[in-house]
Parts: structure tokens; sequence; C-alpha cells
């Protein structure tokens, strides 16, 4: 193959949406030569689906990303015009961030910080394929014949790999509605070898504003003062706007039930498979019958238009029935459907191909990273572009990678999840995903990640300062605390002690605080200074099945380990491990249907093997 | 050292003691060749699964040992998944020591105690739950145990803990969905509603927990003692007890456990007679044991047989024993009715929980106190209706402490705490009861949740 090359560059990233930004981002800014391809620069950061970021678990994500040196949680604090901290009845483990954005504005701040970033370029052109040297990638060609070199290629292609619209009867290829895809890629992707499948994933119809009945409607506001995401934004200075309820009733389900012929979901022609938890409303009046209504939130697209979202109405019903099922709606009886809904199938690799590092096992210095590894959510496309990103640049700069474990961050549960168990239909972060749940809290990201970030490069000095300073802070208030003494029945204890009782909280001991220190505390910080103190006996606990946990990780098993012969392991589970290749003890147990007695065989052999090494050396 | 799995091992598979025949298994995969260099036979194919008549052959001495039927089990079609020689000789202990010798100086290891078992395990042959049962087979003393034994290889426990699992895994799914999909439209459960989900599934493992009693009875057996002055006929009653079901002497393959020479059966059900005076010793040393051994007996005994001579009055020594068991469960036992009568046992106030009259010498009433002593334990019942068993302290203890995990939850409940801190418990709970029926997976309560709850906006 003819090495003959037109541009050059470290780093090329495939696709600027959520997970590419990140990647590119975290590349240049890590002193990599990068480059982002996009089939279209006005739309760099698109939110396809929903205008909004964060949500339970997904918030989390975005603090996580955050507090690594990612850019996601900035972003969204400058273009966001409703903010929530979700979970607020339960304990702070949970609480997440979620606000709604301004589409446009998002993308065009997305834009400018990519803009501005040294050693980043942003190109609008058409990849077409990987070039590759037997095992080892070597750039990308673009659809004009160019040809760019690059020492590692990220792909963040969304659901562009072979995209194929949905509405009713209709069905045509496009990346998103509006916009080409990708199918000369799908097959320089397909050419290498990978196993990959196919995904689905759908969006509700958007409505003229101007026609909605909003005053007949339940009102949700912002909080306020309104909670960021990013652990540097002091004050959200923007206004913001409502959402509204409303429901769908038994005449919106009639009129679906009556048309489930014309839908391309139950006449069997799309093939891919849908996320449960974001299920069209086709499949919750099919699935759900007994429920006689469901739920919908009315989400403005941006401040400079009248564009509203219809959370909760995702479909592929033909137009006409759309229409029909949105003027039978409450409130929605005049809207006007700017935009239908649409299904839209597209092609995933199977993530079990790629190592911890996101690089895919079979083809060196090749990542992939977001929808393309089968996960759904602009958030947790986003972190992992930020840990490819992170990685290829570590691997060309010859470093070790940074590998986050499930007992460090959520950005590191989907990472080990998607390469140990694989998917089989988008996957999604949930709060109940992580062993740990009780560490993995929104206030304390930056304790988690931050020192990490700063360590690989990434943290810039401002951003490391920002984070000392509020440590610096935190120990002031731990140390005072414990010094402040406060009356209970029978004598006097350290404010600390008192604050492990349920009923004690940190607001009505504020006052004994030096006031210096007082006005210098964010409401978030004291929050997190009450919750280590509150949560500290099941923190410890905890803590301890952590070190359990990392033990089994630290068993490593080599990367060339020859399952095959070992006596008790089943063909099938001998087939798993060689798939999956796990590096540890731990990550083994995690692959479905690797039973702890295979387990303990594994454990023996390697114990006999370690010994046997240890005896020869 | 040998490599796991890759030498051969044997043992004496059948309890030393004196039975029509004994078994000698090899398991390995020079379980053949071995054989080969002792076992001299008309036929040359040994085949699979088939007996094969023959003779063990010692070829330093050029002696045969024994006529014996051997059988081949080619790997994977054996209890191990390797390949399995069964060598069924005469049941004399010293005649199967010296195959087994035989089987070690030709290149065999001596398994170490249930080492067949954790091969078939280690090779995926059977799970922990089954290896367990599987144990306690061959263990089983009696045919009682045997019949428990079996119940449980064929997943009795399992079947009864996997519902019970199953409510759990609903619980944690409802709380899990209330706190993930917390914008959704899903109904979180009041803490009444977990209150009397939790009760439910405490009961269910309460009884579960309760059952150990009778499992561990029926596995382990319980301990006797028959107490009273000398002369009274302990030793005869004993025997009679006892008569049909003497005492089997058991040694396991391959350990070296000292004999249990007291061990005989009741209904099925094993029974260490503990040495009290007047059993064995009795002709020759009542003067200096009498009472006093039987009451260092009585300390330790699970069960107590208070026998009195219904021919003669209440004697001192008698009421004095009769003083010693005041407020404690036992069973009185009146013998020698076929004599005339001088105790009037109306007029004896005591805590016995039965009364028999009985004649060792003539048999009668024997029978209604076996069958008096059978149902006061109250067996029957406890596997008829039930179905799984806990039978081992392992068992028992996951139940326990999956009990205790939501006896926490419980407290929490009270305490008002949040449900991420309550799953805490919740999910240990469930981690105890995968101890004894295999895992359950985050996919497991996504499942849940998706099928009861209309996620997703």
């Amino acid at each position: 193959m003819s090495r003959d090359f037109d541009e050059e560059y470290d780093i090329v990233v495939v696709g600027a949406g959520h997970a590419g930004c990140e990647a590119a981002m975290a590349a240049a800014r890590l002193g990599l030569d990068t480059a982002l391809y996009t089939l279209n620069l006005d739309l760099v950061a698109q939110m396809s689906c929903n205008p909004a970021i964060g949500g339970i678990a997904k918030g989390h994500l975005v603090r996580e990303i955050d507090a690594l040196g990612g850019i996601m949680g900035e972003v969204i604090d400058r273009t966001g015009i409703q903010f929530r901290l979700l979970n607020r009845s339960r304990g702070p483990a949970v609480w997440s961030p979620r606000a709604q954005a301004d589409k446009q504005a998002y993308r065009t701040e997305m834009r400018r910080v990519l803009e501005q970033q040294q050693r980043l370029r942003i190109k609008q052109a058409e990849v077409v394929s990987i070039l590759r040297d037997g095992e080892k990638v070597w750039g990308i060609e673009l659809r004009d014949g160019r040809r760019v070199k690059a020492g590692a290629v990220i792909l963040t292609t969304g659901t562009f790999l072979n995209g194929l619209i949905h509405v009713g009867e209709n069905h045509y290829s496009a990346g998103r509605s509006g916009e080409q895809p990708s199918i000369s890629l799908a097959e320089s992707i397909k050419m290498i070898g990978f196993e990959w499948g196919r995904l689905k994933t759908g969006t509700p119809p958007r409505l003229d504003g101007r026609t909605i009945r909003f005053d007949r409607l339940e009102e949700q506001k912002g909080d306020e003062p309104p909670t960021p995401f990013s652990f540097r934004t002091e004050k959200i200075p923007q206004p913001q706007v409502s959402c509204y309820i409303t429901y769908t009733n038994e005449e919106v389900h009639r009129i679906i039930r009556e048309n489930m012929g014309r839908s391309p979901l139950y006449s069997g022609r799309i093939q891919g498979i849908g996320p449960r938890y974001c299920p069209s409303i086709e499949d919750k009046v099919v699935k759900f019958p007994e429920k006689l209504r469901h739920q919908l939130f009315l989400e403005p697209e941006g401040v400079n238009t009248y564009e509203v979202y219809v959370n909760g109405l995702s479909t592929s019903m033909p137009v006409d029935v759309q229409m029909r099922v949105v003027r039978a709606i409450p409130g929605l009886e005049r809207a006007e459907v700017i935009r239908p809904g649409y299904a839209i199938e597209y092609d995933f690799v199977q993530p079990t191909q790629l190592t911890r590092t996101l690089e895919t096992k079979k083809i060196r210095g090749l990542y992939h990273a977001g929808q393309i590894n089968g996960t759904t959510g602009y958030e947790e496309a986003a972190c992992q572009g930020l840990m490819a990103g992170i990685n290829a640049a570590l691997q060309l700069q010859g470093q070790e990678p940074l590998v986050l474990e499930r007992s460090q961050a959520y950005i590191g549960i989907l990472i080990d999840d998607l390469v140990t168990l694989g998917t089989d239909e988008p996957y999604r972060m949930f709060t109940s995903r992580a062993e740990f749940r009780l560490h993995l809290r929104i206030d304390n990201a930056d304790q988690r990640l931050t020192p990490l970030g700063r360590h690989i490069g990434l943290v810039g000095d401002q951003h490391f300062q920002c984070y000392q300073a509020k440590q610096k802070r935190m120990r002031t208030l731990e140390a005072a605390l414990q010094e402040i003494k406060v009356p209970v029945e029978n004598g006097r204890l350290s404010a600390a002690a008192a604050l492990k009782r349920t009923e004690v909280k940190l607001e009505i001991l504020l006052d004994l605080l030096p006031p210096g220190l007082r006005n210098s505390l964010s409401r978030e910080e004291l929050k997190s200074a009450e919750t280590a103190i509150k949560y500290e006996g099941y923190l410890r606990q905890q803590s301890l099945e952590i070190e359990k946990m990392k033990r089994a990780e630290s068993r490593l098993i080599p990367p060339h380990f020859e399952y095959c012969g070992i006596p008790g392991l089943s063909r099938e589970i001998v087939e798993k491990l060689s798939r999956v290749r796990p590096v540890s003890l731990g990550q083994a147990g995690r692959i479905p249907g690797v039973t702890p007695a295979a387990l303990s065989i594994l454990h023996i052999y390697l114990e006999l093997n370690a010994r046997r090494d240890e005896i020869s050396a | 050292m040998p490599r796991l799995l890759e030498d051969t091992i044997a043992a004496i598979s059948t309890p030393l003691g004196k039975s029509g025949i004994g078994v000698v298994r090899l398991s390995g995969p020079q379980s053949r060749s071995i054989l080969a260099k002792l076992f001299r036979r008309q036929q040359q194919d040994l085949g699979d699964r088939r007996p094969v008549l023959g003779e063990i052959v010692d070829s330093e001495k050029g002696e045969s040992l024994d006529q014996v039927m051997v059988t081949c089990f080619l790997a994977p079609r054996s209890y191990t998944r390797e390949d399995v020689v069964e060598i069924s000789c005469h049941g004399s202990p010293v005649l199967l020591r010296s195959i087994l010798q035989l089987l070690i100086r030709e290149g065999a290891r001596l398994a170490t105690p249930g080492e067949f078992t954790l091969r078939a395990f280690l090779r995926g042959r059977i799970d922990l739950l089954q290896a367990e049962a599987i144990r306690d087979l061959i263990e089983a003393q009696t045919l009682f145990q045997a019949r428990v034994a079996r119940q449980q290889a064929a997943g009795g426990l399992s079947r009864r803990v996997q519902p019970i699992k199953e409510r759990l895994i609903q619980l944690i799914a409802l709380l899990e969905a209330g706190i993930d999909f917390a914008e959704d439209d899903v109904a979180v459960p009041g803490d009444n509603e977990i209150g009397e989900q939790m009760n439910t599934i405490r009961g269910d493992l309460g009884r579960l927990e309760a059952t150990f009693a009778a499992g561990r009875l029926i596995n382990e057996g319980f301990s006797l003692a028959i107490v009273g002055r000398p002369n009274v006929g302990k030793s005869s009653l004993f025997n009679a007890l006892l008569k049909e079901e003497r005492a089997i002497v058991t040694e396991l393959p391959g350990t070296t456990r000292d004999l249990v020479a007291e061990t005989a059966q009741l209904g099925g059900i094993p029974v260490r007679l503990m040495d009290t005076a007047g059993i064995r010793e009795v002709t020759d040393r009542i003067e200096q044991l009498g009472v006093d051994r039987s009451r260092e007996a009585l300390a330790d005994a699970e069960q107590v047989l208070l026998v009195l001579d219904g021919s003669e009055e209440l004697q001192t020594e008698d009421g004095n024993l009769l003083e010693e068991l005041e407020g404690r469960s036992y069973h009185l036992v009146i013998n020698k009715i076929d004599l005339p009568q001088r105790l009037t046992p109306d007029t004896l106030k005591t805590s016995a929980r039965t009364r028999s009259l009985i004649s060792v010498r003539t048999g009668e009433g024997v029978e209604a106190l076996r069958a008096t002593l059978l149902r006061d334990l109250e067996l029957e019942q406890a596997i008829e209706s039930e179905g799984g068993l806990l039978t081992n302290l392992r068992q028992e203890q996951e139940v326990r402490s999956s009990l205790e995990s939501l006896d926490r939850v419980k407290q929490g409940l009270a305490e008002n705490l949040p449900h991420e801190i309550l799953l805490l418990d919740l999910y240990r709970a469930l981690k105890s009861l995968n101890a004894l029926t295999g895992e359950t997976t985050v996919e497991d309560i996504l499942d849940h949740i998706f099928s009861k709850f209309c996620i997703g906006k």
C-alpha cells in the first residue's frame, strides 16, 4: 500500500458529536496535533435528541468529565436555560444535576471552545476509510481522495454508520434527520473484521410553541439558585425558562392501536434493538396496556426559537398519525408539528473488542467512543470520547494509560461494563450499576478525579488552583466542625459528632462557624462536608468492600494467557474468556456465564503459573 | 508437587466395616493404566460402564488378592468427568486397604477427603449446593439421611430459595426504580409497602432457617442419654430401642475418622449414645459410677430418657434424678410393668414431656416408645411439607446473615434512612441468598424494573 499522504496529525477524530468534541479537546490539550473531522461544521455538538444534559447518573458522568478536565460541564453551564438538581428527596449520593440546553447556543459555544484550543483543527469532510498497515492504523482517507496520516484515529461516528431513518412506511438512509449517513466508512470498518450489530433509537415530534396552550398545563420551573455542572462555575447568570407537563390519554392510545399496522416497529421493518428505558410511545401503549396515561414533558429547544421537544412521545408512526396523536393530547389540540418524530437504525461495533483504554484489540491506534460502542446518551458518549482522547494521547507520548476503576468513577463502570459484557441494547448509565454508589457522588467527583487529570496534564493550572483552594476550604471546615462544641441533652459534642444524628442538619450549625469561613463556602461544599460526616459509617463499610474488589482486580491475568486446555473450564467459558481477554480475575468474574467454579479454577491456575515462574526464576 | 487435576487419585469409597461388598475407586487420566498393572481378566476390553470379572494380583509377589468386579466409567461420563475405575471386592477392611496400597504403589495418589467431589465440582459436573448434598449423601449413615440428601441433590433447596430471592429482587427493583427513574412516572413504594414486603420475605426466610434444626438432626443425628439408677434396665432398653438397626461403624474414604462405636439409629436418625453408666460397664462398675456418671452425660445430651423401675418404690437415687431433671424437658420411662407394680406414676411430679410404660423383657410398650420419640422430633412434617431443608452450617449461616441484613433494613426504615442506604443491606441480603443458588446481576434487576414500570421520557 502506498503511504503517500496530504496532511499529517498526531491524532484524528472522526465525528464532532459529544464524544468527538471531548476526544479532540483532550488530545489537543495534552499537546498533540489533532484534527476533528465532521460532515457538517455547523452541527458540531448537535443534540440530536432531547435538548438536555444530565439527569440521574448522567449528571454524575458530566461532573466526572469536568473533574478530569473535559469540557461538557462548562459548556452546558454557559448555555443551559433551566437547571434542576434531581432526586433531592433522597440522599446526596443519588442527587444529580440536569439542565435544559439552548441547542443552538450549545453548538455555538462548543465550537467556540474548540476553535480557541491550540493544536486543534476542525475540518469539514467525509471520512470514507481507515488506512492501516496490517494491525496498525496510519490514517484516514477522505471522500475527495485526500489521505491524512495520523498516529491514532478515534472513531466517534454516532448513529451515522449505515444510518437508516424510518417514518411510517417510509425509510431512507441518513445520519440524522436531514443529514447524510456514512456508508463507505461503515464498509471500511466492517472490512477490518469487527463483530458488529444493529441498534435503534428514536425521537419525538417537535412542535411550534406558539400553538401550544401552556396556560392549561402544569409548569415545571428550574431551581433557584441553579446547581452548575462544572466545579469552576461560580454562578449561572442566565434567566431560566420553564418546561410543561402533559399526559397522553385513552384517545391517543386508541389512535396508536388502530394504526399499529403502519408502525415500522411493529410491522417488522425495524430490526435494530431499541433502549428499554426510552421506548417509543407505540411500545408504551402495547407493553403497558393497563396504564391509562403516560407523562410527557414539553421542553423548549432554545430561547431564540419557538421549537418545543415533546419528551416521552418518541415515535416512528407515519406523519399523519403523529399529527392526530399530538392533537389528541391536552394542551396540544391546535399544536403544529414542525419536525416529525422518527426512528433510526445504525451499526455499532461490539465493545468487547476494545481494551479498557477504548483502543480496538484488532488494530493498534484505532479507538472507538460513543454510540459506535453501543451506548446511548450525550453524557455516555462524551465520557468515552474524553477517555479515548486521553489514552490515544498518552499512548503516542509513551505514557501509562489512564484506566478508571469501578470504585473510582461512573466512567470506569461504563467502560468496564462495555468491554467486559458487551451490549445488545443501547447502554445507558444508571446509579444502580455502581457497586459503591455512596462513594461516587457529584460533590466529590473532583476529589476522585481532578488529581488524576492533573497528573496526566489535562487539568490546567487555573483549574487545579481552583481545586486546591476548594480542598483547603473543605479541610478548614472539617477542622472547624471537630473543634466547635454544641450543647446536647447531656453535655457537649463536637459539631461533627452532632451531625451524625439524623435530625441535625449543617444549616442549623452555620452560625457557629467563623464568618470568614462560612462566607467562603458554597452551598454544595457545605453539603459535601455534611454528607461525608453523615455517611461516614456506610462509607467506611464500603471502603472495606472496595479493598476486596481491588484485590480481585489486582490478580492480573497475563495478556496472552492460554485458557484452552485448562481442565474444568467448559468450552463455552474458554470461548468467553478468550474473547474478552479480561485483564484481571476481578474482570473475569464479571463476564456473564463465568461461574464461581470456573473462577476458582482460573485462580488456582494463575497461582500455579505464578509459582512455577517463581521457581524457574 | 502433583498438579491439580492432572494426577490420579484413589480411595476406599465404602464405609469401613463388615459389609458384603467394598469399593475402591480411582479417578484421573491414569486410572485405567494403573488398573491394568493389577487386574487379571479373561476379557481384554475393559469397556465403558460395564462390569468385568477378574482378579487383583500383586505382581511383585505374584499372588492373587481377591476376585473382583471392575467397572470403568470413561470421561466425561463419570462422576468426576475424568476416567473413573471402580473395583468391587469383598468387604474386608484388610483386603480393601491392601488393594488401595497396591494402587498407590502403581502411581495413584491417596485422595484427600472429599477430593472426588471436589474434582466433580471443579470440572463443572455439579454446583456448590449439589456438591454439599452429595457429600452429605456419602456421609449419610442411614436411609433417612439419604432420602433428604437425594432431595437436596435434585435441587430441593434451590427450588425453595428461588421464590424468596425473586421477591427480594422485586423489592430491590422497586427501590432502584424510584432512584434511577425519579423523573419518570414511577410509583415509588411507600415505607408501609416496603415494610410489608420485607415482612413476607423475612417470614419465609425465618421458616427456612427453622428447617435447620430438622436438617441438622437428620444429617448429624442427636445425642441420647438414658439415665436411671442401676438395674432399672437402661442397657437392655437401649438395645431394645435400637434392635433392628444395629450400629453401623463408619469411616469415610480417605479420612482417618475414629470409630464411632456407639452410633446407632432410630427410625433413620443417627443416635449417639452418651456414655452413661449402666450401659456397657454396668455389670462390673456399678458401685463406683452410679448416678454421678449419669449426671455428667445429662449435661451434654440433646435428648434424655429417665428410666424408673415400676416394680419398686421410688428410691432416694430416683428422687435425686427427678430433682436433677426438674424444669428440663425429657422423656419419662417406667420399666418392668410386667412385674407387680409398686410405683404409682400418677403421684410423680415431673416436667417430663412424655411418659411411657414399658417392659423391655416382654417388649410391651417399646414400639410405642420408639414412635413417641420419633414423633417428638417432628421431622416427617418438616421434610414432607417444606421440600428443601438447610442441612449444613454454611447454608444456615447464609440464611441467617440474610435475615440479619433484612433486620437492619427494617431498622433503617424505622429511622427514615434514604433508599440508597436501605439498598446496601438489601443487596447484602441478596448476596447471601446468591451464595445458595447462584449469582444475580444488575441486568436481572433492570429486567424487573423495565418489565414492571413504563420508563422513559
